[in-house]
């Protein structure tokens, strides 16, 4: 099943890459369906994020993801860096579970 | 530009590695598939035992704005021939379009420096992943440590990044609250493509 996945979805993310190289497609998309396209990627990671942090284990947490996803917010909106972002998270949770 | 995608690299096969994935697998992703966002997301579904064609559909609307940055740059490959802009084409990422845009766009004209950029890319990505996968081995009881908490800090983290205007940050909250619900009502799998379909249409109606 996992190599299903990975075969299957480097297939299609090779069709999408290559499509426009290799037929002619009309020159201009409509304008509302490249903002639907320009906004897919925030939406699909956003939509990872929202049972990761509000039911990580399939019910409402009380754990310390919601708390710590906040703080990832501010690093990274503050310092524009992913890597200070994780680990200011993963430092969050590991304090957070320790005190608990 | 290196620097980021040799930590996002590493990152990667740390989580992928601590969520139980196969060493080969996870090489196998980077060296298949060979898009960052995509490969996260991929280890996240595959944690909740998704079915595969739920993971290929996540990842095909993930990657669907390639559609955008492949067409916009057609016109500098119209000289290739058709073999080597089909080849180029699997190069593609946001990276090597926001570089290739800018340089394009202040007069560059040759395409190899693009190519080396863009292999130079999928090369150190490959090699990252591997030494990721090597660190994620040696950390042994990934809960006591947060690391679980890694991979859903580098989604928030790449959503922070990719805000641009204020509807993106209606189609973020948007995508986590119809994603939260339907995972609370028992739909975590499919929660994500639903949510992630549903938020966007938010941003269609956007004044220019």
């Amino acid at each position: 099943m996992i190599w299903a996945a990975i075969i299957g979805s480097g297939l299609v993310t090779y069709m999408v890459r290559a499509l426009p190289f290799a037929v002619t497609l009309p020159v201009r998309l409509p304008a509302p369906a490249s903002r639907y396209l320009e906004a897919l990627p925030v939406a699909i990671i956003a939509a990872l994020v929202g049972p990761a942090v509000l039911a990580p284990g399939g019910t409402l947490t009380h754990g310390p993801e919601p708390l710590a996803a906040l703080l990832v917010i501010g690093l990274v909106a503050w310092r524009r860096s992913l890597l200070i972002g994780v680990i200011g998270g993963v430092a969050a949770v590991a304090f957070l579970r320790a005190i608990s | 530009m290196f620097g980021t995608t040799l930590v996002t690299g590493a990152t990667f096969g740390v989580v992928a590695r601590q969520a139980g994935l196969e060493p080969i697998e996870i090489a196998a992703m980077s060296i298949i598939v060979f898009a960052g966002a995509s490969e996260f997301a991929m280890v996240q579904l595959f944690a909740a035992s998704a079915a595969f064609p739920v993971v290929v559909a996540t990842v095909f609307f993930l990657n669907l704005r390639h559609v955008l940055m492949a067409t916009s740059l057609r016109p500098q490959f119209a000289r290739l021939s058709r073999a080597r802009r089909l080849a180029a084409a699997f190069f593609l990422t946001d990276e090597s379009f926001a570089m290739a845009t800018g340089y394009f766009r202040r007069g560059g004209r040759s395409l190899a420096y693009y190519v080396t950029f863009a292999v130079s890319l999928y090369i150190l990505w490959d090699a990252s992943t591997i030494a990721g996968i090597a660190i994620g081995s040696a950390i042994g009881e990934p809960r006591r440590f947060g690391i679980d908490f890694a991979i859903t800090a580098t989604f928030v983290g790449i959503v922070v990044l990719a805000i641009r205007r204020a509807t993106d940050v209606a189609v973020a909250l948007a995508a986590v609250a119809i994603a939260g619900a339907l995972a609370l009502a028992g739909a975590s799998t499919v929660a994500v493509i639903l949510a992630g379909a549903v938020a966007p249409l938010l941003a269609v109606g956007r004044p220019r």
